[in-house]
């Protein structure tokens, strides 16, 4: 574990310095934890309501923090976690058949005013999300994130062999929606 | 990267940039905005102290205007105006009492109410001895000798 998440977690549980501590543990992560959940949920008032939810968490749950793992694996653990049942929640509310997700992902996608890419990004976010929800998960990580693979396997709890499999299948599917819809 | 040149030639001629962005300042101002919902759940979470008389107090101002209105009506109508009570009361009682009579009466069903009638009638027939020693038990010789007098 790096020093300086050493350094918060010592201080976040120091009842005198943890409200300057939590506020540091924000302004770090705040960036990436927002592009990790805009990219499972794509509409920006989730993420945003998403990413509250996730530093509410930590700040409930820092006491529980054990330091098996990195504090920055801990909590995108937390925001990928709060970002599924979010989904599973507005799939149980909307009653949302299998495999309507992904219909209503493009659509939150379209409708959200902070999306503007050109025709070829959206070709290939509508092929991201067209993928299972791990493997849709797994080559946001991968690509974009550049994660590696041994700390996905620690945030999604699954062995870095499968993680491969899943990202190798996930490229073969966009390569092939990408060249099937010119 | 040659791995993905190999397996997805197409993905691999896109440039890696996500399309998406975020209000003006949105990352400037999200720190002070969850710290003002922390702070929100932080003073909803400390526990307010309820005294013990808070909870008793509107039950205990309920037993109050009973005993009020106890006093103002009850006390002055027994002191000033006693046997006006008393015979409330009885009438009270008695009319309780009819009441309830005619509650058994209309409970039973109309067979049955004649079937009583009769055996009640049958039942008031005296034979003469039992009527002799009904009268010489309860009325003395001179009770006797007046009221034949006053019958005739």
């Amino acid at each position: 574990m790096p020093d300086s998440e050493q350094h918060i977690i010592a201080d976040l549980r120091d009842e005198n310095k943890r409200d300057l501590a939590f506020h540091v543990l924000v302004k770090t992560y705040q960036e990436r934890l927002y592009w990790h959940i805009r990219k499972i949920v794509m509409n920006h008032d989730d993420a945003d309501d998403i990413l509250q939810n996730t530093f509410m968490k930590v700040w409930r749950s820092i006491d529980k923090f054990r330091e098996e793992s990195s504090l920055y694996t801990w909590l995108y653990r937390i925001a990928t976690n709060e970002s599924i049942t979010f989904l599973n929640s507005k799939k149980k509310k909307s009653l949302m058949a299998l495999g309507e997700e992904n219909e209503y992902l493009v659509d939150n996608l379209m409708s959200d005013p902070y999306f503007d890419g050109d025709e070829i990004q959206l070709k290939l976010q509508e092929a991201i999300l067209k993928l299972p929800e791990k493997q849709r998960l797994v080559f946001n990580m991968k690509y974009f994130d550049e994660m590696k693979y041994d700390d996905m396997a620690q945030i999604l709890d699954t062995s870095v062999g499968a993680l491969k499999a899943s990202y190798h299948h996930a490229t073969k599917k966009i390569e092939e929606f990408l060249k099937n819809t010119d | 990267m040659n791995e993905l040149k190999n397996n997805a030639p197409e993905l691999s001629k896109l440039k890696k940039e996500h399309p998406f962005r975020t209000p003006d300042n949105y990352f400037d101002d999200f720190s002070a905005r969850l710290q003002m919902k922390l702070e929100a759940e932080k003073s909803a979470a400390v526990p307010r102290k309820i005294k013990f008389i808070q909870i008793l107090k509107p039950a205990l101002g309920l037993a109050a205007s009973f005993a009020l209105i106890f006093m103002l009506v009850y006390v002055p109508l027994k002191t000033f105006i006693p046997e006006r009570v008393t015979d409330l009361a009885q009438n009270t009682e008695e009319t309780d009492a009819d009441w309830g009579i005619l509650n058994y009466i209309e409970s039973i069903d109309e067979s049955s109410f004649v079937a009583l009638l009769n055996e009640s009638e049958n039942n008031d027939d005296f034979t003469d001895d039992e009527l002799t020693l009904y009268v010489s038990a309860n009325f003395s010789d001179y009770e006797l000798y007046e009221n034949l007098k006053n019958n005739q």
